[in-house]
């Protein structure tokens, strides 16, 4: 059993607080649940919905069937979202919502307690019971929760859908929390950023977590400050990292081109929105794979995940920084802000051991840039020892000065390329889903992972057999993550939530694997399980 | 120590004196030489760092002030001394300059300032004076003069000279205040380049250049000698305000969290309540 609700009305209504007091209470309560938002650039107005999968199973994806439930805070929700209203599902009207509020109002001397109200509302719609919905009730907010019971009753919708919980021992996260939460694992201690909408979150998170731990957040005059000042933060021996937008990325570049140059090692997560320029800066895209790909002058090594779900995200987020520091280079994290904003449930163990840095010591005779046989130069910190640390973003000896003496360029230059036949013998394999045996296979990248999941398991259901071969490491590819899938006696078809079939043309390029057919959605967007399984249906036909 | 044939300057270049005075000067710091940390962006002038027996990050071309900024919040023990040319801290790197000082950080920032472009082969710079002849401008500068001491005190830095690099003595006086100073510091160094400004040359300066007796300690005094320029030319301390706020960076290096520190933060309702 679930239900699918969506709780619409104009920026500064309320839908957003409903949405994550609701997830929160579900949280308390043990329910399976997954929640995403569809928001406008704006903060007042407008129309905005907040849409909530509540299950007696896992969900991690957005369904995108019709809605069981539609709480409508303004009139445009009637025409938009009304006639996606199941038969005999439940409407709670303008003048309902209005008058949840009236009463609010009245006994509580608030408006924002009708939140709180709607909430129990559609616990009681679940079959929770109003004493244990009180219990689990934010802070000082339980009456307000109890009310909705009452409205519940009169209205009668008191167990209407019934869901049971199901959940064990979780945590809760969004696709931002767990990039930040994986930072702060694997031993980020330094960010600095500019705000931008889908990744203003990351930071956001970074700082809650600053409050308690050794951790350092500066807000950055422009995006070429932040990232210079993560790599000082990085060169004086913090890991640290820089978070933005694909804007905000595009002013970041010469700097990573300096950090490939400088071997200095450094994080950069990207939140992917719909370009060009500012484009739809509250909506979600994967178009920056390209441009991270390509992004800096010069050619240097680089690593790029793209992780598909919570536990995926934190696991990579972590791995970035060990990454990052064993071979001096630029590490990416690309997300979106359909990940971004989708609050999940995690019920798998998240090891919280926090990794760290080495601070080797070496005398007076350390050469940052010693060409050695492993093809890694030794890293350290300045002012441990009596070694002194000089970086240059010329080309440079072993010693860090400037040359132009082209065998040295050239010695350098096959260093810097070098390091990628190592981190390439570790590459994150893709990981497949569904059945084996299976003729066709989805190949996918990112968020859209348990989307694509949900499908293909609806696919497999009803009798057709297609399994997903998702890659959260989209960079370098090599030969060995694809072997063992069989993949070349198999229908491909690759799923992107793009125009231009970025990963497809990266899996060509590098692999020399061809798709057969190009899934692509670039409305704004993401995709949604029903839409999905009926586009590959029609593929397969 | 470095052979003077090994270092890019061109011979008579100001930057070998003002590379002599931090060459001595350093050394007799309450400091150690592994302690203190240059940054530097990209001009003849950012070259500097190489030739000193210092820890060094050489980026890019305006950039030295977010990476020594990074490096102090990073590492509140290092002594960490920014370096670059007027192209590079004024232009490329200005809105830097801007925020750098709002940022109270005991940070030093010391400026070859040669009125030019002199590593692209004298274009104009920030502080070109207007009408100077060169080859992207050849009826004449028309930009109006930057002001990097006048900026700077408007802007709240708490320590702020000009010094000249045809007077050795005196500017080690300055870079060893500006240094020891507590908080944000920056030294404007007058610097003649011999190859591409033919206008502001050691004469130039020397007939100008006229000594503070002792900083002002009251803004607006400060600003009305930072206005000075032309006829005369005031170097020393302009500005000094001993009791400026200075914000000390985060004590966090080499200090780990445990898994436990992790679990309680994130369990916190704040977290949840994004
Ligand atoms: C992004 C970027 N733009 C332009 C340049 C070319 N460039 C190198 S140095 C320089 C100007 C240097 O002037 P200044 O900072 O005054 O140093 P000087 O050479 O005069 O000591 C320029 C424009 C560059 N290296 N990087
Ligand atoms: S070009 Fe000018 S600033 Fe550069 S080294 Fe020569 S004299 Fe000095
Ligand atoms: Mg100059």
């Amino acid at each position: 059993m679930e239900m699918n609700v969506i709780i619409a009305g104009e920026a500064g209504q309320g839908a957003f607080s409903v949405e994550m007091e609701l997830t929160e209470t579900l949280s308390r309560l043990n329910y399976h649940f997954f929640a995403t938002k569809n928001y406008m650039s704006r903060i007042r107005g407008g129309h905005n919905y907040h849409i909530v999968r509540i299950a007696d199973h896992p969900v991690h994806a957005l369904s995108g069937g019709i809605w069981d439930m539609v709480v409508a805070l303004d009139g445009e929700t009637e025409r938009r979202h009304r006639p996606d209203l199941r038969e005999g599902g439940i409407y709670l009207s303008r003048e309902m919502t209005a008058a949840v509020a009236e009463t609010a109002k009245e006994a509580f001397g608030t408006v924002a307690a009708s939140n709180s109200v709607l909430v129990g509302i559609i616990l009681a719609v679940i079959g929770v019971s109003a004493e244990k919905s009180a219990e689990a009730a934010e802070p000082g907010r339980a009456e307000y929760v109890r009310k909705g019971f009452e409205f519940a009753a009169k209205w009668k919708l008191t167990a209407a859908v019934p869901v049971s919980a199901a959940a064990g021992v979780h945590r809760k996260f969004d696709g931002n929390q767990a990039l930040a939460l994986g930072a702060v694992l694997g031993g980020c201690q330094f960010v600095a950023g500019y705000p931008m909408t889908p990744a203003t979150s990351i930071l956001d998170y970074f700082v809650t977590l600053a409050q308690g731990l050794p951790l350092h957040f500066e807000q950055a005059e422009d995006e070429i400050a932040a990232i210079n000042m993560v790599l000082g933060a990085s060169y004086a021996g913090l890991r640290a990292m820089a978070a933005t937008a694909g804007g905000g990325f595009a002013l970041m570049q010469e700097a990573v081109s300096l950090a490939g140059m400088t071997e200095t090692p450094v994080v950069i997560a990207v939140a992917q929105r719909p370009g060009p320029a500012t484009g739809l800066p509250t909506r979600t895209e994967q178009a920056d794979l390209a441009f991270v790909l390509n992004a800096g002058h010069g050619e240097f090594p680089r690593i790029i995940f793209a992780p598909g779900s919570i536990g995926e995200m934190i696991a990579l987020s972590r791995k970035s920084f060990a990454l990052a520091d064993r071979y001096q280079i630029p590490v990416f994290i690309l997300t979106d802000q359909y990940f971004a904003d989708s609050v999940q449930i995690v019920e798998e163990e998240i090891p919280l051991q926090v990794d760290s840095r080495q601070y080797p010591e070496f005398d007076g005779t350390y050469l940052r840039y010693r060409l050695t046989d492993e093809g890694i130069s030794p890293l350290t910190f300045p002012g441990l020892t009596a070694a002194l640390v000089k970086l240059d973003s010329d080309e440079h000896d072993e010693e860090g000065k400037i040359t132009e003496d082209r065998r040295m360029r050239v010695r350098m230059v096959d260093k810097r390329r070098g390091k990628r036949a190592l981190f390439e013998k570790e590459a994150v394999m893709p990981t497949f889903h569904g059945d084996p045996g299976a003729g066709m296979v989805v190949l996918c990248w990112g968020s859209t992972k348990l989307i694509v999941q949900e499908a293909a398991e609806r696919l497999t259901a009803q009798g057709t057999p297609v399994g997903v071969l998702h890659f959260g490491q989209v960079y370098p590819l090599t030969r060995e993550m694809i072997a063992p899938f069989g993949l070349e006696g198999k229908k491909r078809i690759c799923v992107e939530n793009n125009a231009g079939g970025q990963f497809s043309r990266l899996l060509k390029s590098e692999l020399d694997l061809g798709v057969d057919r190009l899934v692509l959605k670039y409305d704004g967007e993401s995709f949604t399980v029903d839409e999905l399984t009926r586009t590959l249906k029609g593929l397969l036909a | 120590m470095e052979a003077k044939s090994d270092i890019a300057w061109c011979p008579g270049c100001g930057n070998f004196a003002i590379r002599d005075v931090l060459e001595k000067l350093l050394p007799e710091l309450p400091v150690p030489a592994n302690r203190i940390v240059f940054t530097s962006g990209i001009g003849q002038a950012a070259k500097m760092p190489h030739y000193l027996k210092v820890n060094y990050f050489n980026g890019l071309h305006g950039r030295s002030l977010p990476l020594a900024v990074g490096i102090k919040l990073a590492r509140p023990d290092l002594t960490v001394i920014a370096y670059s040319g007027d192209g590079c801290m004024y232009g490329e790197g200005g809105n830097h300059f801007i925020h750098t000082i709002r940022r109270q950080l005991d940070i030093t920032i010391l400026v070859s300032d040669n009125q030019v472009y002199a590593l692209t082969k004298g274009q104009s710079s920030p502080t070109t004076d207007p009408g100077a002849i060169n080859s992207l401008s050849p009826g004449g500068n028309r930009n109006l003069p930057f002001n990097p001491v006048a900026l700077a005190i408007a802007m709240g830095a708490p320590f702020v000279a000009r010094g000249f690099a045809g007077d050795k003595e005196h500017l080690t006086e300055l870079i060893r205040q500006a240094i020891l100073f507590r908080g944000t510091a920056l030294v404007d160094i007058l610097q003649p380049c011999v190859s591409f400004n033919k206008v502001n040359t050691y004469q130039w300066y020397r007939q100008r250049v006229v000594k503070l007796a002792k900083p002002a300690t009251d803004r607006s005094a400060a600003l009305q000698t930072a206005e000075r320029w032309g006829e005369q030319i005031p170097i020393g301390v302009i500005y000094q305000d001993d009791a400026a706020e200075c914000r000390a960076g985060a004590e966090i290096f080499r200090r780990g969290a445990t898994a436990e520190e992790v679990a309680c933060q994130i369990d916190m309702k704040c977290v949840m309540m994004r």
